[in-house]
């Protein structure tokens, strides 16, 4: 069984996540909180067909990705980031509707909103941001590229060979594990061998950093260092975030089959937003009031998302055929005729 | 303006795949007032018992299964009164909620009509 | 007649305004073709095991590194899902990339990448990631090469939807092919047949697609009795066929497909129409091979001209074999004529 490691002592002085940053972080991860608790409901409520859950993960994703510049860099996730989603802006409807099964990819723009399109892969999209920086760099731009993984997915090849080339090329990316500890039903010990996916950046040749991942000032300060590194021509990174899965891994899962509730119940303890919560009480950048306010628009953004979501209209049918290619083949104008007149609605 | 009309809740298919779920234990009862979200029924699949949160704010009229009874995924579970924006009413709406079960399965169009070939 | 044209014709035109005609290798055309499109598109980047100063396993990126530099032709380490992968990134990031694999056999470790990623993320992202990638691969059997260094996937990737596919088959084709792949705002997989690199032809780099769209398909040479329908290297053999059969007074049509996806399903049609038999000809295995597709489309479009069925000529159901029974694999001149001898004797029962 894994035990979180016990609460750092009194804030952590890290000079760069001051009352601003802190409160900004606190109300995107309460609001990915609530977003995820309506979510779980509309699953019960036949409303989504599946979903994935990211609670306990909210400050290892809001806090890193809080380090970004929407601005220029560009995030690729798997398909349980969204508090990274929402850290960057994207529209959340569009997101969520990926979970109501309306578009695989989700309804937003990836391109515009610097955050790709979700992906059930995982490890796939990891190449894909060694790419995305390696052209980055090659016109001269400034941008970064996040690449988002888990512990389970740092077993495949794909995240092997993404670290080697963006050494090679030293290209400004930032590959962000989130150690969440089970990887669906097989924990750590028997998914990474050696232990730390954080030590195998040794063997890239580049900066590997395990950080409490729970604890949304660490967070922040490894991925902004990344991110600077990056910046400045120095190359990739590699940052663990250990959290921990309270969530079964999917809504159709069943935790009791493989892991101890204790070890649930002692981790619900650790909960990021009450680390988050303490250190501002403590530093005082947030009184009462904040957090009663912070509360009452975490909630109201939720369920403007439920609502939005389980309203959303469903994709019409011509959209089966309207993104396949940007020139269309005769041959499909011909299936999307037969769609037309056999099948359409 | 607001009037009152009456949403049934079906049971969803609530593990991909999932035909059937056990009532284990009701957490509302009939004229009881309660909020969307709320605790209303534990359900036992065959993968886990998840509890159902409620999918309307409003007043519990009717339950159509007992606890212990088995129900088949797409039948009736719960009726509510709500209160809806006046006009909003009416049979059948089921107040955004988009289940993957349809209540009434209408039967398939038939547009395709065959000949046979010209002897 | 729509959906084909003759080389003849095309030459009746004449050559085009600035032609610059000289004989090269279909290694060199698609040599000179990177060139092309790396001096008139800045966005595009040749990359790929050994393409640098090597200039690939078979000198067919030779000396762009030296002529474009090394940032926008550049070796890859070993690993196949990266380079697509990157592929798919640097195509997000506004680039065109013309990745190359070094074979067809080592295609299979991407294939993640091309079906699940590169072949969807524009349609993932309801059309706003752009995926205009070129995936150089040289292709097929016929020079006796290590396992895995003689493979056709080519109906595994014209099955996947979102991926265009071509193949040559003469050295002015990979030329305007690979132009205009590279040209495609979509994912193309450029399949080289590595057995017809070497043989040299007069090609004119200035030569346009012309009124040969993505998808078009020609007829390489007329005739009255059958058709034969080929792509890549097999297209080589289908002419050497035709003129033995011409020597026993039969007329063979010979039709290079060049896109395998699109197909050119109006071209197959028009030309059977005309010939009224088909043997479809390819080096992959038989069994669910693109030959059947190609027999489904005739039969579909013009199965009231048919005077016998569809036949297909193709590798067996086996593994590539090693060199001295490549030659047995592959489709013979001998298989070649048998088909079409019994689409001529055929009576219908």
């Amino acid at each position: 069984m894994t035990t979180p490691s016990p609460t750092p002592a009194g804030p952590d002085p890290h000079p760069g996540f001051g009352p601003d940053l802190a409160r900004r972080c606190y109300r995107e991860m309460l609001t990915a909180r609530r977003i995820d608790e309506e979510a779980i409901a509309l699953q019960r409520q036949g409303v989504f067909p599946a979903y994935v859950s990211l609670r306990g993960q909210e400050a290892a994703q809001v806090a890193g990705a809080a380090a970004l510049d929407a601005e220029r860099d560009f995030a690729f996730p798997t398909y349980r980031e969204m508090g990274v989603a929402l850290a960057l802006g994207v529209d959340m409807v569009g997101y969520m509707a990926s979970h109501r099964a309306l578009w695989h990819g989700g309804l937003y723009d990836p391109m515009a909103s610097r955050f790709s399109s979700l992906n059930a892969v995982v490890g796939g999209p990891v190449p894909h941001a060694v790419g995305w920086a390696v052209g980055e760099r090659l016109r001269g731009g400034t941008g970064c590229a996040m690449a988002y993984f888990g512990d389970g997915a740092s077993s495949e090849g794909d995240i092997h060979e993404a670290m080697n080339f963006a050494a090679v090329y030293r290209a400004p990316v930032v590959f962000f594990c989130q150690n969440n500890r089970w990887a669906l039903s097989v924990p750590n010990e028997r998914q990474v061998a050696g232990g730390s996916v954080a030590a195998r950046a040794q063997g890239y040749g580049m900066p590997g950093t395990a950080v409490d991942g729970n604890d949304a000032a660490a967070v922040h300060r490894a991925t902004a260092q990344a991110l600077e590194r990056a910046r400045a021509g120095q190359g990739p990174s590699l940052i663990e975030a250990l959290t921990y899965r309270v969530e079964p891994h999917s809504t159709s899962d069943d935790t009791s089959r493989y892991r101890d509730a204790e070890e649930e119940r002692a981790w619900r303890d650790r909960d990021p937003l009450t680390l988050l919560r303490a250190r501002m009480e403590a530093d005082g950048s947030g009184d009462a009031a904040f957090f009663e306010q912070a509360e009452q628009e975490a909630r109201k953004r939720a369920e403007a998302v439920r609502d939005g979501v389980s309203t959303a209209p469903e994709p019409d049918g011509t959209d089966l055929f309207a993104h396949v290619f940007r020139e269309p083949t005769e041959e499909l104008a011909r299936q999307q005729r037969v769609w037309y007149e056999e099948v359409r609605p | 303006m607001t009037e009152t009309t009456e949403r049934t809740f079906t049971l969803p298919d609530l593990g991909e795949g999932l035909v059937e779920a056990t009532v284990l234990e009701w957490l509302a009862a009939p004229g009881d007032a309660i909020e969307r979200n709320a605790p209303l029924v534990e359900l036992e699949t065959t993968k886990s018992a998840v509890e159902i949160p409620s999918p309307h704010g409003g007043t519990v009229a009717r339950l159509h299964a007992a606890e212990g009874e088995v129900v088949q995924v797409g039948a009736p579970l719960v009726t509510f009164v709500v209160e809806v924006p006046a006009g909003e009413g009416g049979a059948g709406a089921q107040s955004g909620i988009v289940g993957r079960v349809p209540t009434e399965e209408e039967p398939p169009r038939r547009r395709v009509r065959l000949r046979p070939p010209e002897e | 007649m729509t959906g084909t044209m003759t080389e003849a014709a095309g030459a009746a035109r004449g050559p085009a305004a600035g032609a610059v005609t000289r004989e090269m290798s279909m290694q060199q055309a698609i040599n000179a073709a990177l060139r092309t499109v790396l001096e008139q598109d800045p966005d595009t980047l040749v990359f790929g095991e050994d393409v640098g100063a090597l200039g690939g396993v078979f000198r067919v990126t030779d000396g762009l590194q030296r002529d474009f530099g090394a940032e926008r032709v550049f070796d890859t380490p070993l690993a196949e899902s990266a380079i697509v992968g990157m592929a798919v990134g640097l195509a997000m990031n506004g680039w065109r990339p013309i990745p190359e694999l070094q074979f067809d056999g080592f295609a299979y470790p991407a294939v993640d990448q091309i079906v699940n990623q590169l072949a969807r993320m524009h349609y993932r992202s309801r059309g706003a990631a752009p995926m205009p990638v070129t995936l150089r691969l040289p292709s097929f059997g016929g020079i006796q090469a290590p396992e895995h260094h003689g493979e056709s996937l080519e109906a595994l990737f014209a099955h996947v939807p979102g991926l265009k596919v071509c193949a040559p088959s003469d050295p002015q084709d990979a030329y305007r092919l690979l132009v205009q792949s590279v040209r495609c705002d979509d994912p193309v997989v450029y399949m080289e047949p590595k057995a017809r690199y070497w043989e040299r032809r007069p090609v004119d780099t200035a030569a346009g697609a012309g009124d040969m769209p993505v998808g078009r398909s020609r007829v390489l040479r007329p005739g009255r009795h059958a058709t034969l329908v080929a792509w890549g290297a097999m297209v080589h053999r289908c002419l050497q066929a035709a003129e033995y059969a011409a020597e026993d007074g039969v007329e063979l049509e010979v039709v290079d497909l060049r896109w395998l996806k699109p197909i050119d399903a109006e071209g197959l049609a028009a030309s059977v129409s005309r010939t009224r038999r088909a043997v479809v000809v390819h080096e992959a295995p038989l069994t669910a091979g693109l030959g059947a597709e190609v027999g489904s489309l005739v039969t579909e479009r013009a199965f009231g001209a048919l005077a016998a069925p569809v036949e297909r000529v193709a590798g067996f159901d086996v593994p590539y074999p090693a060199g001295p029974l490549e030659p047995q694999y592959l489709p013979t001149i001998d298989r070649i004529l048998s088909a079409v001898q019994r689409t001529l004797e055929y009576e219908r029962p």
